[in-house]
């Protein structure tokens, strides 16, 4: 506190009071009278009064006017904060204290000033931290300031599974899966709608078809994905898988497959390159015949609808019939010969094709994928432009491939779907161990323990494959579908 | 995981101040509430909140959903709306943050890009020269929104062909209007081809589309 003399002294100076020489000697004899030098006193007890509440209300109001920012937190997820008192400015207080949290499924750490436990309820949750500053008293009202908490739901709990509509056109069912034979191998196959669809009700776009054609040993497996923007997709993948199916079965050329046959046994013995690129170019136009009598078979189908249904074709941005059918296409045709099999591949779009060896110590991608720069932007086999010659970034032969092996543990087809969830890049697909990875997967290496027991004797196969293909994976919630040859 | 990022960008110049302001801010939460609890929203969308006046700002930087807080949008007393600035900052910004599909990553859904404003751009020059920039960087959907009677519809339909206009900026048509926005949100999920555009849900009564 100032001195009581300097204060007068101070005060006179400040009112403009001269204090001459003269003066002096009657400024002491007046300070030190006492009824003055007392009123000095109390001027400055009242002054430390008023600066010490001043103070004590400005650091109140710096606090209650702080932006406190802490992090959100999502329901059933262990959370923990640091409130960093000092960043805040959430210093010299005497008391503090938090509430509102217990309620929530959360504590407040004193020791180590932390926010932490699992939250409860979502929302916009309301915090309140009660504090006193230095210079408080007991008897005080702690101060009480609001903090937001962001709790958001536990994402799981917001998806809905409500049925799709059985009475609209082109209904399937929600989930398809089905086993069996494919010639000396087997098959298993799911095709489950994605929580995205189950969400709002809406169709499962995959499709899926498989034959093994009794008449020439080939074994026929197709796998298609509805563009989900586009209304009749489902429809459109339906009918590439079964258009394919039907080529093989009923529309192809026997006696060009027979000639195809016959260069591949002479192959077998020499295993001469030039014949295998000869193998190769005749092999490419039995499977190109094959997805053209898919791409007209979608066109017959949407010429026709147009004519019965127009009111089906409202989309302004449609550029042609077609692409209200939009859907992707990848299938494998192959034989077991005498000293190993042929398999013949095509696709377009973004789902892979592949084959892991007898041994489990490699695995081949068998085709090339239409990955966009942007999510969802693939090619479908309802494009005309794929057909183009000069079509990029894949032209058509490129999307064709024939390949020798003596034996295989697998041969995978699915759907981005699948893909986008267990090898989330493109680049993953060329590696053999993330394929491992994915078997191990399958065999119940998960969270949830899920597996497929890859046994032909295994009556629950395709129930198990489905069961599997539930898993639970944050932004791919896409329709799933999985083919399995073994 | 494919990222949904979604840009807004607002006008907060001298007209905004007061309660459009105030609609604005509680429109913008309430549409964030509703995108909360929206399954899909809730794992993709990534937000980003630009607001221009006589400066432009990133108040709100890409952020995903669940970390996302929404700050107060404030506003000056007067001054001008370089919409043609907030543009160009857009831009760059887009160009930084989006990842394209590679075989090593994952690409980003297309962004979508809503602005809204309740006047006309000042920096009408730069406003011209920016559009084709913004066109190039292939957003799924831009909407531009234009509040009351002083807004301009032709400026904006220079930039995209979905404008909607608003009677009022008050605080329900505000709410109407984002609450639209939440339903526009949730369509950019959907896989679509590479240039297509989202197509839009029906709006509310109160938000009458720009022909």
């Amino acid at each position: 506190m100032l001195d009581p003399k300097l204060y007068i002294q101070k005060l006179l100076e400040h009112r403009g009071v001269a204090i001459t020489a003269r003066k002096q000697k009657l400024l002491d004899d007046f300070i030190s009278s006492s009824a003055i030098h007392q009123a000095a006193v109390t001027i400055l007890e009242q002054q430390t009064y008023i600066m010490k509440h001043w103070r004590i209300r400005d650091k109140i109001d710096d606090i209650m006017s702080a932006r406190i920012v802490i992090p959100n937190a999502t329901v059933g997820k262990p959370y923990s904060a640091v409130i960093d008192y000092d960043q805040y400015g959430l210093t010299d207080l005497v008391y503090d204290e938090w509430t509102g949290l217990e309620e929530l499924g959360l504590q407040f750490d004193k020791e180590t000033k932390t926010i932490s436990g699992i939250p409860a309820v979502s929302g916009e949750l309301k915090l309140s931290f009660h504090f006193k500053v230095v210079g408080e008293s007991e008897s005080d009202v702690p101060n009480i300031k609001t903090i937001t908490l962001i709790v958001n739901p536990d994402p799981k709990s917001l998806w809905k599974n409500i049925p799709s509509d059985r009475d609209a056109i082109f209904w399937k069912p929600d989930d398809a899966m089905a086993a069996g034979a494919l010639g000396d191998r087997h098959i298993v196959v799911a095709s489950n709608r994605g929580r995205s669809h189950e969400n709002n009700g809406s169709f499962r776009d995959d499709d899926f078809a498989f034959k093994y054609i009794e008449n020439t040993g080939w074994s026929v497996v197709a796998v298609s994905d509805g563009a989900g923007s586009y209304p009749l997709s489902r429809r459109g993948s339906q009918l590439a898988c079964s258009a394919v199916v039907e080529y093989f079965e009923h529309l192809i050329d026997l006696q060009a497959l027979q000639d195809l046959e016959s260069k591949i046994r002479q192959y077998e013995n020499g295993k001469d390159d030039t014949l295998w690129k000869d193998i190769a170019v005749s092999a490419k136009q039995q499977l190109y015949k094959a997805v053209l009598h898919a791409h007209h078979t979608i066109k017959t189908e949407a010429t026709q609808l147009h004519t019965a249904a127009p009111e089906l074709f409202d989309n302004p941005r449609a550029k042609s019939l077609l692409d209200y059918f939009h859907a992707t296409l990848i299938f494998t045709l192959f034989k077991k010969f005498d000293s190993g099999y042929i398999i013949l591949t095509f696709g377009v779009g973004d789902c892979p094709i592949a084959i892991v060896n007898r041994d489990h110590t490699d695995t081949v991608l068998l085709n090339k994928l239409d990955v966009g720069e942007f999510g969802g932007g693939t090619r479908f086999v309802t494009q005309s432009d794929i057909y183009q010659p000069d079509a990029s970034p894949l032209t058509m032969a490129e999307r064709f491939n024939v390949y020798y092996t003596e034996d295989f543990s697998y041969l995978f087809l699915m759907t981005d779907g699948i893909y986008d969830a267990k090898f989330m890049v493109e680049a993953n697909l060329e590696k053999h161990e993330q394929w491992e990875a994915f078997i191990a997967d399958l065999e119940g290496d998960n969270d949830e323990h899920a597996l497929v027991d890859l046994d032909p004797g295994n009556e629950q196969i395709a129930a198990e494959l489905a069961s599997w293909m539930d898993f639970w994976s944050p932004g791919n919630h896409d329709d799933r579908t999985l083919a399995i040859i073994y | 995981m494919r990222r949904l990022p979604v840009y807004f960008l607002l006008d907060t110049s001298g007209s905004m101040n007061g309660e459009p302001i105030q609609a604005l801010n509680n429109a913008l939460s309430g549409m964030i509430n509703n995108l909360r609890s929206d399954a899909q929203a809730a794992e993709t969308l990534w937000l980003s909140i630009i607001t221009f006046d006589r400066e432009v700002k990133e108040v709100a930087p890409l952020t995903a959903l669940d970390a996302f807080q929404l700050p107060e949008i404030i506003c000056p007393e007067s001054g001008p709306t370089f919409t043609g600035k907030a543009l160009e900052v857009l831009y760059a910004k887009v160009q930084q943050e989006i990842r394209k599909g590679t075989p090593e990553q994952k690409g980003d859904w297309r962004p979508l890009l809503f602005i809204f404003t309740d006047g006309k751009p000042s920096d009408l020059q730069l406003y011209a020269e920016m559009i084709p920039r913004i066109r190039s960087l292939n957003f799924a959907s831009i909407v531009g929104c234009a509040a009351g009677h002083a807004a301009d519809t032709t400026k904006l339909r220079e930039l995209t062909s979905d404008v909607v206009h608003l009677d009022t900026a008050d605080s329900n048509t505000l709410k109407q209007y984002f609450q639209w926005l939440s339903d526009v949100i949730e369509q950019g999920n959907k896989s679509a081809g590479t240039t297509d555009n989202v197509t839009l849900p029906p709006p509310p009564s109160e938000v009458h589309i720009v022909i």
